[in-house]
């Protein structure tokens, strides 16, 4: 048997790799399914191979054969064409030991294919220590599994984080140790959240919740690197800072270990190809720091309040004057310089109080209420609205417009002017009570409302 | 089929005219009314033919538009909504408008003189299934004319995609385009179906026993029954999609409690079928190419049959397949799992005996068999990667990218239309009376070959390395666009490499230049090729009694008690039906009918819902006044006596 499979794996192996590796291009390529980074989507592309290595086989086989009866028993004369061969019937033998033999290869692939199945639906319990020995897992990863309720909306993703209270959308930040817990909603037609590096695909039904998990392989994603270098930190800004350094938009396979792109793959409207989202693995302590950061952010209590004469202030706290430079009855943020006093009133000069932002930011941040954007978009806790992605710690993100575009001054500056241009059909510009008189269609000629704009929202850090 | 040249011992006609309600065209009718009256299995096939051409490269230009947005990231060929009703229309008419079709003219034509008989059971309700047909394809194409344009769904058509909440368009009406569309057609196929099972039940010449049917008469046999199984789900799917948009009710709108997997379940438990019912034919036909081009019987007739039989059956156990992304739970999606590897082993026996019948033949390399070699090739690599999507784990990389792309194309252009396309070749000189060029022939295959593997092997890379299937574009840093541009170059060659083709079939019927094919060019071995080239109306002068499987290859080099016999003369003759008008305008009712249900949702000036239902009252009448009149047109018809030559 050795001496038969040898040389044929011999012979095919290079043949395979050619055909794989077509145009001496790789196979590690942004949303490789074929550079599996976790213990699903490994799992997937093992029983993938196997299933390609036993149809090679069966192809080489059988098509060897085909060929073989081509050439042997092709008429080669005119007299030769009208010969009459003997006109047998058929041999049962044969046919019953082929059928076997096929049956028998199923089995090969069957066997894996149901485990995996268990694997794709099941986290591996925590207690049960001779499936995570197998699997190699440690039981601290999962039980200290994160769960995300993703959301899936024409056509951008809503990630919620139960477990701390916290929304993102669009780019799924997660700790590269633990497994990962993935609830699947939606709130309008079929969508699929696929994201091949780690998890495979799973669709998002509605009126159904659907679970899908997958746990990172750290030492893939380091790939010889350091964590800070392969995952760097996303909630002081520095996996943004490393994505745009180190990498044109255009390059075609990722530097950075830790990003990971996923895509909508269920057809869900006309915009159904813009609809892709990114996932950030991040070291454990990241990914807290990260959290907190978040909490902070949109935590009621934490919200800058309204000064208050009565009230004595720590340094660092930000509370909201009124300013009217910035318009009538506009008020903006300060920042205490040191401990204050009651009854001192935010004062430029006096040096006790200073602006927390710039202008161009207040007044972005105004504009962000008066254009409306507030009824579908949420920063922090200003706005009412969940129509659209949650923008809190925009800043921080990579990518604009559900993964389509790189989230820099430039594209957020285009994509405010034109959404539409950029992403036709996207419901920012198409969707209900949006029409030619919505503030947000007069953008257009209007760069300094727009720069106001873009300088608020990219502060969002 | 000029009857006017023949010449007849006693031609005469004898209707009773005082017995008709409309008059039914007689022997003599010519021209455009023997056309739409004609109730002649093999114009009706030709129709069929020549109908699902056009549609095939209504299907293709619409494909290489697809491919052109295609060629580089963020092209703006089309718009996203152009695209997506593109890959909607070419989807629902490759399967639909083209496939079926095409076997349908195979059906129809080759089905009768293969098992002796004169014409099918109820030739009026062939031509009713013919017209059905026509309908439901120009209603799916009208779409592009009216609100929202055509379709943007998917051939698949997912709720609630599919619900008026979540239409793009205000007032999209392609939807009901698509429903209607789809429900006419699923009648045209059910009164076919009906059709040929009682054909091959009832009508067998004497001695043609079911186990002497050549392997193509079988597959129709088969296709007819999964079609009558599978197109009730369908229907009922439409009807509840239907009742969904246009009355309110809740099949699918999860929001008021529907259940948008019950849509997934109907369509698919429809939608798998179809896929057997779109490759058995070919299968039928490859069965009969290879033989006669290996001059050998083919081996194992009897697993052959089975075996397509087999698949047939187990079709309907594994329509969840296409589901195992939905969330359906580990023991269903375990089942459907293993199910659907089972249907590689029946398949895998074709195959063998497909190589085993060329065993020891003397193997000759006309245009039908190299296309029904590159079947064997193209569908092998078709089923392998179907193969792997039975694996779930490999599926949920797989599913709805473009390695799914690639598989389905590999089984319906590489399988399907190459089939279909060897029995073009094989049996048109029957039907038209011409040999084809057989260099143009091997220039169409090589040139398809060639095009079909540049299209559609990159694809399986593509959908490996991330590219999802039914998005209008890509963007930049994904590295899809060299094998893009491959695919859509190779589109390009393909789609050259067909419409030759289709010039070559239907020139085949005007071109005097060619060669006169005789009665057995290709020294075949089934029974429609003792008859001449081309098929007289009447087929057989005398109905033949079977002595073998392959009478045709009995009578020439067999025994001398294996020739076939004649049934004695006698002074009756061939009685022939008249044509008819009924089924024409029954087709017209229906149509109309699909037409005023489409319609009878308008919008007044003060934006209140109109309902109105004149249109479809009156296609309803028209509809019944078609019936009556075929109920009560009498049986007319005339007597041929051929004479002992012209058989």
């Amino acid at each position: 048997m050795r001496r038969f499979f040898n040389p044929l794996v011999r012979f095919y192996t290079p043949l395979f790799y050619l055909l794989l590796h077509s145009s001496c291009s790789r196979v590690d390529h942004k949303q490789s399914a074929l550079d599996p980074k976790g213990l699903v989507s490994q799992n997937q592309y093992d029983i993938f191979m196997l299933s390609v290595w036993i149809t090679i086989f069966l192809f080489c086989a059988v098509g060897g054969c085909l060929l073989y009866v081509l050439w042997r028993y092709r008429a080669k004369t005119k007299e030769e064409a009208m010969e009459i061969p003997p006109q047998s019937h058929g041999n049962s033998k044969t046919e019953v030991s082929l059928i076997l033999a096929s049956a028998v290869i199923l089995v090969i692939l069957a066997i894996p294919t149901l485990q995996g199945v268990v694997l794709m639906n099941r986290v591996p319990d925590a207690n049960d220590e001779a499936t995570l020995k197998k699997l190699n897992l440690d039981r601290s990863q999962i039980e200290g599994a994160v769960t995300v309720n993703v959301t899936g909306k024409r056509f951008f993703w809503i990630f919620e984080y139960p477990q701390y209270g916290i929304v993102t959308a669009n780019e799924l930040v997660f700790p590269a140790s633990k497994a990962i817990r993935i609830n699947l909603r939606t709130e309008d037609v079929i969508h699929s959240f696929w994201l091949p590096k780690l998890a495979g695909k799973m669709d998002l039904m509605p009126g159904q919740e659907n679970f899908l998990w997958f746990i990172a392989d750290q030492e893939k994603i380091r790939s010889g690197k350091s964590s800070e270098e392969a995952m760097p930190s996303v909630f002081d800004g520095k996996m943004r800072q490393v994505v745009f350094a180190k990498q044109k938009f255009t390059d075609e396979f990722e530097p950075v270990g830790g990003l990971f792109y996923g895509q909508c793959a269920e057809y869900c409207g006309n915009s159904h190809a813009y609809m892709s989202f990114r996932a950030l693995a991040q070291t454990d302590a990241d990914f807290d720091a990260w959290v907190k950061r978040f909490q902070n952010s949109q935590n009621p209590n934490m919200q800058p309040t309204t000064y208050n004469p009565e009230m004595e202030y720590e340094k660092d706290t930000i509370i909201t004057f009124a300013d009217d430079s910035l318009g009538e009855n506009s008020v903006r943020e300060y920042r205490s310089t040191k401990k204050i006093a009651k009854g001192e009133a935010p004062n430029l000069s006096a040096k006790s109080w200073e602006k927390a932002h710039s202008d161009n930011y207040e007044i972005g941040k105004q504009l962000f209420s008066s254009l409306q954007c507030v009824q579908c978009h949420a920063v922090n806790r200003t706005g009412i609205g969940a129509k659209g992605p949650n923008l809190t710690l925009f800043g921080l993100r990579t990518s604009l417009a559900a993964g389509w575009m790189r989230n820099d001054e430039e594209s957020l500056a285009d994509w405010l002017k034109n959404s539409n241009e950029v992403k036709f059909g996207n419901l920012m510009w198409n969707g209900e009570g949006v029409d030619d008189n919505h503030p947000l269609r007069q953008l257009e000629d209007d760069d300094v409302k727009v720069n106001q704009l873009v300088e608020y929202l990219l502060e969002q850090i | 089929m000029a009857t006017e040249s023949i010449d007849y011992v006693s031609p005469e006609t004898k209707t009773k005219i005082e017995d008709q309600i409309l008059l039914r065209p007689g022997q003599h009718a010519s021209g455009i009314i023997d056309w739409l009256t004609t109730i002649d299995h093999k114009k009706i096939g030709l129709m069929y033919g020549l109908a699902a051409l056009f549609f095939l490269i209504v299907g293709g230009a619409q494909a290489l538009l697809i491919r052109s947005q295609l060629w580089d990231h963020n092209m703006e060929v089309l718009t996203n909504r152009q695209y997506n009703q593109m890959f909607t229309m070419h989807g629902t008419t490759m399967v639909f408008l083209v496939i079926m079709p095409l076997s349908a003219a195979f059906f129809n034509f080759i089905m009768p003189l293969q098992i002796g008989a004169r014409d099918v059971a109820f030739p009026r309700m062939n031509t009713l299934s013919l017209w059905c047909f026509m309908g439901g394809g120009i209603i799916l194409n009208l779409s592009w004319f009216f609100t929202g344009g055509s379709p943007a769904i998917g051939w698949f058509g997912y709720a609630p995609l599919t619900d008026t909440r979540f239409a793009e368009v205000v007032g999209d009406m392609g939807p009901d385009f698509w429903i209607f569309s789809l429900q006419v057609l699923g009648i045209a196929s059910l009164l076919a179906s009906f059709n040929f099972i009682t054909t091959i039940i009832n009508m067998r010449a004497p001695g043609m026993t079911m186990m002497r049917l050549p392997v193509f008469t079988w597959m129709t046999l088969i296709v007819s029954f999964l079609l009558i199984l599978a197109l009730p789900a369908i229907a009922i799917a439409l009807a509840e999609l239907m009742f969904d948009r246009n009355y309110g009710t809740n099949f699918f709108d999860f929001l008021e409690g529907g259940k948008p997997h019950l849509w997934q379940h109907l369509f698919w438990i429809f939608g798998h079928p179809e896929v057997y019912i779109l490759i058995l034919p070919a299968m039928g036909i490859v069965s009969e190419v290879i033989p006669v081009f290996s001059r050998k019987p083919l081996f194992g007739y009897g697993l052959i049959v089975f075996s397509g039989a087999i698949i047939g059956f187990m079709g309907f156990a594994v329509w969840s397949h296409h589901m195992f992304t939905t969330g359906m739970g580990i023991v269903a999606t375990s089942a459907f799992s293993i199910l659907t590897m089972l249907i590689a082993i029946p398949t895998g026996v074709k195959i063998f005996n497909w190589i085993g019948t060329m065993w020891e033949g003397r193997i000759r390399f006309d245009t039908p068999m190299l296309f029904a070699l590159g079947f064997i090739t193209m569908f092998m690599i078709g089923g392998f990667t179907g193969i792997m999507h039975s694996s779930v784990p490999i599926d949920a990389q797989h599913q709805d990218t473009y390695f799914v792309v690639a598989h389905f194309h590999y089984v319906l252009i590489g399988g399907a239309l190459f089939g279909l396309y060897s029995g073009f070749y094989y049996w048109l000189p029957k039907m038209s009376g011409r040999l084809l060029n057989d260099k143009l022939g091997k220039l169409v295959f090589s040139m398809m070959f060639i095009g079909f593997n540049l299209t559609f092997f990159p694809m399986h890379y593509l959908g490996m390395i991330g590219q999802p299937r039914r998005t209008h574009s890509y963007n930049e840093g994904h590295g899809f666009e060299t094998w893009n541009q491959i695919a859509t170059i190779g589109a390009f060659i393909l789609g050259v490499g067909v419409l030759i083709g289709i010039y070559q079939f239907v020139s085949a019927f005007f071109n005097k230049k060619l060669k006169p094919a005789g009665k057995n060019p290709w020294d075949a071995r089934t029974l429609e090729w003792t008859l001449s080239s081309p098929v007289k109306e009447y087929n057989f002068a005398r109905t033949p009694i079977i002595k073998g499987k392959d009478q045709a290859w009995e009578n020439k080099y067999g025994e001398r008690e294996m020739h076939s016999e004649k049934e004695p003369l006698d002074d009756h003759g061939v009685h022939m039906p008249d044509r008819s008008w009924s089924p024409l305008i029954t087709a017209v009712g229906i149509f109309v009918l699909a037409l005023g249900l489409l319609f009878s949702r308008t919008v007044n000036e003060l934006g209140e819902l109109d309902r109105s239902y004149n249109m479809a009252i009156a296609g309803g009448g028209v509809f019944i006044l078609g019936v009556i009149m075929w109920a009560l047109e009498g049986p007319g018809g005339y007597h041929l006596f051929p004479k002992e030559e012209e058989e």
